[in-house]
């Protein structure tokens, strides 16, 4: 009889014996996690789940860990209540991800940076991190021990709520820094209609109309793109208005299909209370506002456009 | 269905439920309850014009709510018997349809559900199935985007009498659809929903394709599916058929469905996995292939006809091979999808040979049975000396014990499929089974036992499930310990906890419990009595401090030969663990124990006695059903 005990342990074994790991076998390869993921359709072509999980049935271990799916993946699990097989796709992922870490390979993504000359160690990043990339390090500096932010290059997913976070400003990310977002503000002023700005997460739109409408920037609309409303500091909205911007729209996913966990629930948040306080300086004329489009949402990004418009014009007359 | 009702030996009942069953094989009573139509059938004559007066309308069950229906009307046009009836919750009564009905007089409101016993030889459960509801899964936008059609939706659209003479429309703006998608496999291998195949959506799929290309030739038309699945004589070729008409397969289960809020069209997304990546297609309409399920009143039809549920709530066959349209209740038969989902050719294929073991309890003048019935000895009874008991009716999974109070009970032969059950729980020994007597069991575990008993493992085994596993394991070639000794009985809830008492009395050195899988067991509820059983002496073990894995409780069925294998290695490793000297220490501490536990072993009735009992209860049954089936 076959000892069952003895066999050798496969790369399948090795990702099953992690938790979150188990049943990658169960998957028949209908391909509805590809086509609810939006990493494939936005970023890379050779992104896929299902074939990652090939990858580890069929023990290919080196093509795995270099496979764009094992570092790109964000767990937003928009797949895993899709899955027929209720396999947990991002736990699977995450597995793999561990060993590849384990065997040396290293995330090709752009992360954040701490800046340890400013930055004061209080944890609030650690907290606001959906990955737990971040953690606190003692350091001795001049002679002193300090602590410092350290962020884990193979955990970040470069969401920037930490950026958003940071009480100190000592966190970046390239691309979307404070300047750099300072700079997209400019909004050219035509004929005497209502100027807007419009962050837009890079995620929360599928439909390729929407993201063309987006491109062709509609007149006296600018357009700036974020990883994640997360990023979303209030500054970033304040600073619009104050530069004379009449509207301020953020646009994030829906609650449960945020790309980065929970990016567009703190901005919710954010918003609110940014709108709070605005109320109480006796601002609180709806200039900003907040907008949570989900997969299913075709089209309602031109129509929210539309709406704050009409918006910004009933309130400039009656101003 | 006409036919049928014009036959002179077939009586259609229709709007008729049935309420209970009693008796047994070739002589059941069955309750039916005709459901009041409010129009007297044998006056109706099938005109219409009291739907031609009646002002009120209705969503049409018939056709899913495109459609409306009066307050007074037939399910369908093809209704048999053609006979109107009034939907009472919806009638005004306002005597329009009785005013129009005039002399024929049909209509009567004060008609009520009519119950009458029958007296009936055998019956076959033909109920069907049910469609799955996809308004559950949101990422089809079912209910939401009107484009998004179910398939029992298409086939009234598509059908010459359906509410739209048959074109073909979109329900959000009445147009013509230019590009159609069929998606496959909603709510079927799905874990969320229906784990498996619903078995013929796939050829449905290709038939509805094939059925629309025909009509609309200029149609685009794609099949969105998982797996095609043609497995029977003539489906590849059908499937090639559609193929070459020009029809589109993507390999590729939809993840979302967007609509475009202007136009109404809807986006599907899919990967296709030939191309490797996520292709978003504009259509017109989208038709949603949903799963088989269950009937919703599976579970009363079950209780009512005392039948079995396979896990998901089809009805359960007698045997998957050897018995596929009986049920456990001789004299129940199942015919089509009520089954497990099937198509049309495997359902009359079902069907008829559902009519003809039904045919056989009809021509039948005598019934044969397993002989292996449980027997009862009135003088050790103690219901039968005035005092209460009843726990061998309990045990009966088939309601075949007749209890009154201060008597012994009364074993319906024709009902006793012979589990043991009740055998096993009787205190008394009042009870015993033909053939597994505890006489015969008794005798066989002081042989398998009789030398070097502490090296042994006992092993009862249920004949259906865990027998097979060991005889699987034989014929396999797995190994296990020699010193296993198999020990047959029909059920486990056949296994006295006295058997187990004895065994261990006797100094066997481990005592396997096995049976079927609960969901498997050949006795309806037979493993679960077992089962109970089991757990209780599992604990009392664990409590005595015998050593854990020499008495074991295990569900093996017969296709788990490596499991049997693998069971009685790990008990003879649990064995080994031991030295030979505090085995026998352990054996000798629990002995009197065991003895007095097993007491009732020593009174057990010899199997001479057994034997003219069931001589007795042969004479008894001729005497008392002469005319018996």
């Amino acid at each position: 009889m076959a000892d069952h005990s003895s066999k050798i342990q496969t790369f399948a074994d090795q990702v099953r014996a992690i938790p979150g790991g188990e049943h990658l076998e169960m998957c028949y390869s209908c391909g509805t996690c590809v086509s609810k993921c939006m990493i494939q359709q936005k970023v890379e072509p050779e992104y896929n789940p299902r074939r990652l999980l090939h990858l580890v049935i069929m023990d290919m271990r080196d093509e795995a860990f270099k496979s764009p799916t094992t570092w790109l993946c964000s767990a937003c699990d928009l797949c895993y209540p899709a899955c027929p097989q209720e396999i947990h796709i991002s736990d699977v992922i995450g597995a793999v991800k561990q060993l590849a870490v384990e065997a040396g390979y290293e995330s090709p993504l752009e992360t954040v940076s701490v800046n340890e000359s400013l930055c004061s160690g209080c944890g609030i990043c650690v907290m606001s991190c959906p990955y737990e990339a971040p953690h606190l390090v003692e350091k001795e500096v001049d002679g002193l021990m300090d602590r410092f932010s350290e962020v884990d290059p193979n955990g970040c997913m470069g969401c920037g709520i930490c950026v958003a976070a940071c009480p100190m400003g000592a966190i970046s990310r390239p691309g979307v820094s404070n300047e750099e977002v300072r700079a997209q503000l400019d909004v050219p002023r035509r004929n005497g209609a209502p100027r807007l700005v419009a962050f837009v997460c890079d995620w929360c739109l599928r439909a390729d109309a929407d993201v063309t409408l987006l491109d062709n920037s509609p007149e006296n609309v600018q357009v700036v793109h974020i990883p994640c409303t997360g990023r979303i500091d209030p500054e970033m909205a304040l600073m619009a208005l104050g530069s004379g911007v009449d509207g301020v729209l953020v646009c994030g996913c829906a609650p449960g299909e945020c790309h980065y966990q929970r990016g567009t629930t703190v901005s919710s948040c954010k918003i609110g209370l940014l709108n709070r306080a605005l109320e109480q300086m006796n601002m609180g004329d709806g200039r900003v506002r907040f907008v949570q489009i989900g997969t299913q949402d075709r089209g309602r990004i031109r129509s929210e456009i539309d709406h704050m418009m009409d918006h910004l014009v009933a309130w400039k007359e009656a101003v | 269905m006409v036919d049928a009702s014009r036959h002179p030996k077939v009586d259609v009942r229709t709007f008729t439920e049935v309420e209970r069953v009693e008796g047994f094989v070739g002589n059941f009573k069955v309750q039916l309850r005709q459901k009041s139509r409010y129009v007297y059938a044998d006056r109706c004559n099938g005109c219409g014009e009291c739907a031609d007066v009646c002002p009120i309308e209705v969503p049409n069950y018939f056709e899913l709510s495109l459609a409306p229906r009066r307050a007074i009307d037939v399910a369908m046009s093809q209704s048999v018997p053609l006979v109107y009836n009034v939907d009472m919750d919806a009638c005004i009564e306002c005597y329009k349809c009785v005013e129009a009905c005039g002399e024929l007089d049909a209509i009567h409101f004060g008609m009520e559900d009519q119950l009458a016993w029958e007296d009936i030889g055998s019956i076959v459960v033909a109920t069907g199935f049910d469609h799955f509801d996809p308004t559950v899964m949101s990422e089809y936008g079912y209910g939401r985007f009107p484009n998004v059609i179910t398939s029992i939706e298409m086939e009234r659209l598509n059908n010459s009498t359906g509410p739209t003479g048959g074109d073909l429309i979109r329900p959000s703006d009445g147009e013509a659809p230019e590009r159609l998608a069929i998606i496959n496999c909603v709510g079927s291998r799905d874990k969320r929903f229906n784990p498996s195949c619903s078995n013929f959506c796939c050829m449905y799929a290709i038939k509805n394709a094939v059925l629309l290309k025909q009509t609309y030739p200029d149609m685009e038309l794609s099949v969105y599916y998982i797996d095609i699945r043609t497995p029977s004589k003539g489906y590849e070729e059908f499937y090639n058929r559609a193929r070459e008409m020009g029809i589109r397969f993507i390999q590729g289960r939809p993840g979302l469905i967007t609509e475009d809020p202007d136009t109404g069209n809807l986006f599907v997304e899919s990967e296709d996995r030939d191309l490797g990546r996520v292709i978003e297609r504009e259509y017109d309409m989208v038709m949603l292939n949903q799963a088989a399920v269950p009937q919703p009143d599976v579970d009363s039809v079950s209780s009512v006809l005392n039948i079995t549920q396979s896990p998901g709530g089809w009805f359960m066959e007698y045997h998957p091979k050897l018995r596929p349209l009986d049920t456990p209740t001789d004299g129940v038969f199942l015919a089509g999808a009520c089954q497990g989902p099937k198509d049309i050719p495997s359902s009359v294929a079902q069907g008829s040979g559902a009519a003809a073991r039904a045919g056989r309890v009809l021509h039948a003048d005598e019934w044969e049975i397993e002989p292996v019935i449980a027997a009862v000895w009135e003088d050790r009874c103690i219901s039968a000396q005035g005092k209460k008991c009843g726990l061998c009716v309990q045990a009966c999974p088939y309601g075949a014990i007749e209890y009154e109070e201060g008597k012994a009970p009364d074993i319906i032969t024709a009902k006793c499929h012979g589990c043991g059950g009740c055998v096993a729980e009787c205190p008394h020994n009042a009870m015993t089974q033909l053939h597994f007597t505890d006489a015969q069991i008794l005798a066989q575990m002081q042989t398998l036992l009789a030398d070097k008993p502490e090296q042994k493992i006992l092993a009862f085994r249920c004949h259906w499930c865990s027998y097979g596993g060991a005889d699987l394991a034989g014929v396999s070639h797995f190994e296990y310990s020699s010193n296993e000794r198999g020990l047959r009985v029909m059920c486990s809830a056949r296994l006295d906890a006295d058997f187990i008492y004895e065994a261990f009395r006797l100094g066997a050195g481990a005592v396997l419990f096995s049976g079927c899988h609960p969901q498997d067991c050949h006795y309806i509820t037979g493993q679960r009595v077992g089962a109970r059983r089991a757990e209780r002496l599992l604990k009392r073990f664990e409590r005595m401090g015998m050593t854990p894995g020499r008495f074991r409780v295990e569900w093996i069925s017969a296709a788990e030969g490596d499991k049997y294998a693998r069971v009685i290695n790990e008990m003879q490793e649990v064995l080994d663990s031991m030295t030979q000297e505090e085995l026998l220490e352990e054996i000798e501490e629990f002995r009197p124990e065991m003895a007095r536990r097993a007491r009732r072993m020593r009174q057990v009735p010899l199997v001479e006695e057994a034997s003219d009992l069931a001589k007795e209860i042969a004479e008894v049954q001729r005497a008392r059903e002469p005319a018996a089936v």
